[in-house]
């Protein structure tokens, strides 16, 4: 079974990727050429940045209190790594281990920097909430996150961008003083304003594209393009019914905003995921080609 | 990795495009020696079962793939005597089951049953073909992997944990009659659900 590839969202992906590159250089070229000193404090912030790039699996694992199961931790990890280990076959990948989180938010995420160090990570509540096709589903999107590389695809792609917000935000401190420099820090500043600004629009949408890559590449592996609509229908419901957020905190937020935050132009933009109809609406003509071709 | 996975994974298509590899058959019929190898060298009688796992299609074509495959076997029955029989067991996988005392039938039949999927271009569904041996209570497996085209040892003990220096035997003594998976990261375990059961049970 081969499905049509989606041009237009490679397209897309790739033009997004282009233009945050281009900014990147530009950026670069910029901090190299007037501000050496700004230049050098940012090789040290990369530094740091790598060494979190590094750990990023253990923190993602610890700051959701999620733990590393085997098959002999009871029948519910038995399953999961039935699933994870059946999937992970049909997408040629090395099987990844396995966490649980014990939470009732059905939620499921994926960490590692590489393939084989990667983990797989779902909460009590989503395999209460879902039944074993969009569990299924879900653990293969996932695993398609793990397969395109997007934990290293996003660190990179955001590097620079966390360093142009650190210089936003600690630029005064450095680089005041050195009579070597040949234009103010507050130029640096702005420049690395208006850098952060456009990146992480950029980085929004980039991660909005990738989500869709994982949901053709999940449907490509269960074969069941519907099992995950049904699944991403489910916890969205789940989701919209818990509010997150206090409700004297948004609705006070929501008085600074001209639009409220939720779903209008503006609140999309900045959302790293697509909306659930869209990303449903794709899975469905994904199901229709299916049957049809 | 070479460029081109870099460039697969940059564009978010990897999952996509690997998730419908070709299958790669080529190496399937080794098996066919390598039963006489592992009963001379090694005394593993055959277990006069084989199986074939695939994951399934939610779509008609695919359904009727299947049952293309059931008659090719059924057709295949009268003439060699394997039996057949197909389920899905309690972790979603689907299984084929073939019972032959012939080795060499076992072989063959698991290849029709694959050569139907893969002419019908479902040929990226098909998971592994498992050819069972059996020694004093001993249970191993050799397992060929569709996806990757090569053979890899699994021996089970008991339902979560593996005897690997019985499958460091078996592929050192098998290597080179059967192409062997090298990268031990793909040997992907199967576990049965019951103490000395099959996987496929």
């Amino acid at each position: 079974m081969n499905w049509k590839p989606d041009w237009g969202l490679r397209g897309r992906m790739a033009l997004t990727m282009f233009l945050l590159f281009a900014l990147y250089i530009v950026f670069a070229g910029v901090l190299f050429a007037y501000f050496q000193s700004l230049a050098v404090m940012a090789g040290f912030m990369g530094v740091f940045l790598f060494a979190q790039f590094f750990f990023s699996d253990k923190i993602a694992l610890y700051s959701m209190g999620a733990s590393v199961v085997d098959e002999d931790d009871g029948p519910q990890a038995r399953k999961l790594h039935a699933m994870v280990g059946r999937l992970s076959q049909q997408a040629d990948l090395p099987k990844p281990k396995v966490a649980i989180a014990d939470t009732r938010v059905p939620n499921a995420f994926a960490t590692g920097r590489s393939q084989k160090s990667s983990a797989v990570c779902v909460t009590t509540g989503l395999m209460d909430t879902l039944d074993d096709d969009e569990l299924e589903g879900v653990i293969a999107h996932e695993l398609a996150h793990v397969k395109n590389r997007d934990v290293m695809v996003m660190t990179i792609a955001s590097f620079l961008s966390s360093i142009a917000f650190l210089i936003v935000r600690w630029g005064w401190f450095f680089g005041g003083d050195d009579n070597r420099q040949n234009a103010p820090v507050i130029v640096a500043i702005i420049a690395s304003l208006v850098v952060w600004i456009i990146s992480y629009l950029l980085i929004r949408a980039l991660s909005r594209y990738r989500e869709y890559a994982a949901d053709r590449g999940a449907a490509v592996i269960t074969g069941r393009p519907s099992a995950l609509a049904s699944a991403l229908l489910k916890i969205s419901g789940r989701m919209d019914n818990v509010p997150k957020r206090d409700m004297r905190d948004s609705s006070e937020m929501n008085a600074f905003f001209i639009i409220p935050i939720k779903s209008d132009f503006i609140g999309r933009l900045f959302s790293t995921h697509p909306s659930t109809e869209n990303r449903v609406e794709r899975l469905r003509d994904m199901e229709r080609e299916m049957e049809t071709v | 990795m070479g460029l081109f996975d870099s460039f697969r994974a940059v564009l978010g298509i990897s999952a996509e495009s690997d998730a419908t590899t070709k299958a790669d058959p080529e190496d399937l019929f080794g098996m066919s020696t390598a039963y006489l190898t592992m009963e001379a060298d090694l005394r593993f009688d055959s277990a006069d079962e084989a199986a074939l796992c695939f994951s399934s299609v939610d779509s008609t074509d695919f359904a009727d793939t299947v049952d293309a495959v059931e008659d090719i076997l059924t057709a295949g029955s009268e003439e060699t005597g394997t039996e057949f029989s197909r389920h899905t067991d309690g972790h979603g996988y689907n299984w084929v089951v073939l019972a032959d005392d012939d080795p060499e039938d076992l072989v063959t039949s698991v290849h029709f049953a694959a050569d139907e999927f893969i002419e019908r271009g479902y040929g990226s569904r098909l998971l592994a073909a498992l050819f069972g041996f059996e020694r004093d209570g001993d249970r191993a497996y050799w397992i060929y992997s569709f996806r990757r085209g090569a053979y890899y040892p699994f021996a089970p003990q008991g339902t979560s944990s593996r005897n690997q220096s019985l499958e460091f035997k078996l592929e050192s003594v098998l290597d080179g009659e059967l192409e062997i998976e090298d990268d031990e990261s793909y040997w992907y375990p199967l576990w049965p659900s019951t103490r000395n059961g099959h996987p496929w049970e």
